[in-house]
């Protein structure tokens, strides 16, 4: 439809030669949500059309992320990319040494738009920018939070959950023998990023050398010889004892919590609008815990989705992407976008914003997140994680935490395993993009 | 050689470049080959006699014109793309292709090295038998029962025929759900048995379970042909054996299957390119390869390296591995077992 328009426009526009009948620039945007989060997405592209009339943003869904990224691929090797493409955080490297993107803050700033990039919340700003410049635009940042039960917590006579996982572990064992709930926390999906990076990030221990990844890419990854081992025997221990469940494919962690039978759960706080529409119980949320031996505990890190601008398009429709994530980035849509999804503001000043209205008095545990990201300095374990391949040594990884579920390795030597592959992996990347820079050239 | 005759090439490959697309599209045609198989003797003594040729006429003109447009969808969904995984499989290179590196056979050394490759081998195999012999037996069993059944045969081939009906992933997701161990009722009954059943956490129910999907899935493709095959049993020598007092089960075992050899024959292959190539959708909504890479197999780990880890040189090393293990399974079984069928009537 939008298409049309704009062909007709143009045919207009060409036909006159004149006159104010200006065609408008219509620009693709490839996204990966779907369900509300589409909805809502698309609500944000159409206020975006109708607050001008110079561009259109056509925003088009190409299924979850791989697919997203699988189906830019493909158009970039056939030369007809979009504009603008939503890519999830673990394919940071993968595209910043892609070489067929442009660097956000490089185009933002050549179209003459001033985005406060300082002012982005800190590990929202390190994970997605190189060298300290944006590379892509923060879209849908999350971070995990820990959502919990809380008639199953007063009842076995708890205020709330404990901070420290030590607490926690015995809150949560009370709370099982005392018969309150049979399940004391159901494993997460993505485990691997709440409860193995987010948990090394909180608790200060390193990822991988060379800052994780951040200083070059020899880097190696080392969490066999951290706090992840015992971290990956207490989750071995709770699944043995009963105290966590797996949902298994074809039904969702979310789905145990929300029905009441499972009395916590750690997930993304882009589920609130999930969890508030399907929840039959009083349920609530705060930080994630950590270890009672690390105090104060750091901030944690980003999930979720950055825009990135492809390569090879023309300066009018450069236009249109710089015109369009100038709006994104404004407080305004930061603080819509906050509360229509969950995911957090991106900036500072959004934050504020949403404070100043009084916003979180109603919804108390959407803070959460942003105070969790924004809280001390970031060091170089909590900034965030730059390894190259990132989809498969996660991959590689979760595999052999499963093996140590299943009782066929020990901690220990299943995280070494694990490390030991995520190198080989490491290493393959490094080869394919030894000597690489990122793209720095302007469109 | 009847063998090309005999058993429908076409057909037997056409899985293999189809789920190297992803696009779910059609499936071998089950019913055209049936015929094909049963008419094998005919059609060898046609050969022999050069009628076929005669037929067509002098030159190679029209039959050439006539094989385009299948020739040409070879070609194109065939030949290149295995040209290019060929191609592929020697090549480092970044998902953009900006970056490309040649690389001799670095991919392949690596695999061949990697424990995590043998694992997946070791799984097809184990996966891939299972499947065959579950589906094979329980195809038979119940081509067998439709022969007995007198009243209400024709509801009965249908409810059979059923599951070839539902589409991979959403039996995948329907066998996950009955045997999920908080909520699924079968798993419930296996819990109230004493076994401990979770194939979340434990690699051999996870085994078990994709395995069971499969054979189910795939049990109805079998048993056409094995009902078809029956049919051609000649009521004579059935009766006969039945006049010297053999039951029915002696004159199955003793007489119907030797017969349906060269349908039995068929259905291994067939069975074995399925489990290799087709129950990518199953293993897809039942496991995702999991737990602890136990149901993860060759043609699964071909498409999570290539499509989801990005590794597009492994992931073409792996396709060219993939299909070389399918031929020489192909081979060694028209070489050892093709012998042992009996085509005659």
């Amino acid at each position: 439809m939008g298409r049309k328009v704009a062909f007709i426009a143009a045919l207009f526009g060409a036909l006159a030669l004149v006159g104010p009948a200006q065609a408008r620039v219509e620009v693709q945007w490839w996204h990966a949500m779907s369900g509300v989060l589409a909805d809502r997405l698309n609500e944000l592209v159409e206020k975006f059309n109708t607050s001008q009339d110079k561009y259109t943003v056509v925003a088009v869904a190409k299924g979850n992320y791989d697919e997203v990224t699988n189906g830019v691929i493909a158009a970039y090797r056939a030369k007809r990319p979009p504009e603008m493409v939503q890519i999830a955080e673990r394919g940071y490297m993968t595209m910043l040494l892609s070489g067929a993107i442009v660097p956000v803050q490089d185009l933002v700033e050549q179209k003459g738009y001033k985005i406060d990039f300082a002012d982005f919340i800190k590990p929202v700003a390190s994970f997605w920018s190189y060298k300290g410049r944006m590379s892509a635009m923060p879209f849908n940042s999350s971070t995990p939070i820990f959502w919990y039960n809380k008639d199953h917590f007063q009842k076995a006579g708890f205020d709330k959950p404990a901070d420290t996982w030590q607490e926690l572990e015995r809150q949560l064992y009370a709370i099982k023998s005392k018969g309150i709930s049979e399940c004391g926390t159901v494993l997460p999906g993505d485990f691997y990023w709440s409860l193995l990076e987010n948990y090394s990030a909180i608790n200060n221990q390193p990822y991988g050398t060379l800052a994780n990844g951040f200083e070059g890419l020899g880097t190696e990854f080392i969490y066999n010889k951290t706090k992840v081992v015992s971290q990956v025997a207490r989750l071995k221990k709770w699944l043995d004892d009963g105290l966590m469940q797996i949902a298994g494919q074809g039904f969702s962690p979310e789905q145990l919590f929300t029905s009441g039978r499972c009395s916590t759960f750690v997930n993304s706080t882009a589920s609130h609008g999930n969890i508030e529409r399907n929840a039959t119980i009083k349920w609530s949320a705060t930080f994630l815990p950590h270890e009672s031996d690390i105090n104060p505990p750091l901030n944690s890190t980003i999930g979720g989705g950055a825009i990135w601008i492809m390569k090879g398009h023309t300066p009018e429709r450069y236009e249109a992407v710089a015109a369009f994530l100038d709006f994104v980035a404004q407080p305004e849509t930061q603080v819509w976008w906050h509360g229509a999804t969950g995911y957090v503001p991106a900036t500072n000043r959004a934050y504020a914003l949403a404070r100043e209205r009084g916003y979180y008095k109603d919804h108390p545990t959407r803070e959460i997140a942003v105070l969790q990201l924004s809280r001390g300095t970031p060091n170089e374990n909590s900034r965030g994680f730059r390894f190259g391949n990132f989809v498969q040594t996660m991959l590689a990884q979760r595999q052999e935490v499963e093996a140590v579920f299943a009782g066929q390795k020990l901690p220990q030597q299943a995280m070494d395993d694990a490390v030991k592959r995520g190198n080989e992996i490491l290493r393959q990347f490094e080869k394919l993009n030894a000597g690489k820079t990122p793209e720095t050239e302007r469109p | 050689m009847t063998l090309r005759l005999s058993i429908p090439w076409r057909e037997a490959r056409a899985p293999v470049l189809q789920r190297r697309h992803g696009g779910g599209g059609s499936k071998a045609v089950p019913v055209a080959s049936a015929g094909r198989s049963r008419a094998s003797g005919k059609t060898r003594r046609r050969e022999e006699a050069g009628l076929k040729r005669a037929n067509f006429g002098d030159g190679p003109g029209l039959p050439t014109l006539l094989l385009l447009p299948q020739l040409l969808i070879l070609l194109f969904f065939f030949f290149i793309p295995s040209l290019r995984a060929l191609m592929q499989s020697v090549l480092l290179s970044d998902p953009f292709g900006t970056n490309v590196q040649f690389v001799w056979f670095d991919n392949f050394k690596a695999l061949l090295a990697s424990s995590d490759y043998r694992q997946s081998i070791a799984v097809t195999f184990w996966f891939t038998l299972a499947q065959n012999v579950l589906t094979l037996g329980s195809a038979l069993v119940l081509a067998f029962a439709t022969d007995r059944i007198v009243r209400g045969r024709s509801a009965y081939r249908t409810i059979i025929l059923l599951p070839y009906a539902i589409a991979p992933a959403i039996a995948g997701i329907l066998w996950a759900f009955l045997f999920n161990p908080a909520v699924g009722p079968l798993a419930q009954v296996l819990h109230s048995f004493g076994v401990a059943w979770d194939p979340n956490l434990n690699p051999t129910d996870a085994l078990i379970l994709v395995t069971l999907a499969a054979s189910w899935k795939h049990i109805c493709y079998d048993y056409i042909f094995l009902v078809v095959g029956l049919l051609a049993v000649p009521v004579s020598l059935m009766e006969a054996a039945a006049v010297d007092g053999a039951g029915p089960i002696r004159r199955f075992v003793s007489i119907a299957l030797p017969m349906l050899g060269p349908t039995i024959f068929f259905l291994t292959v067939m069975n074995f390119i399925y489990g290799f190539f087709e129950t990518f959708a199953i293993i897809d909504a039942v496991t995702k390869g999991g737990p602890a890479g136990a149901t993860n197999i060759l043609v699964y780990k071909v498409f999570v390296d290539g499509f989801v880890n990005l590794d597009l040189g492994s992931s073409a090393a792996q396709s060219v591995l993939l299909m070389s293990f399918a031929l020489i399974c192909t081979l060694l079984q028209f070489r050892y077992f093709d012998r042992k069928v009996n085509y005659g009537v």
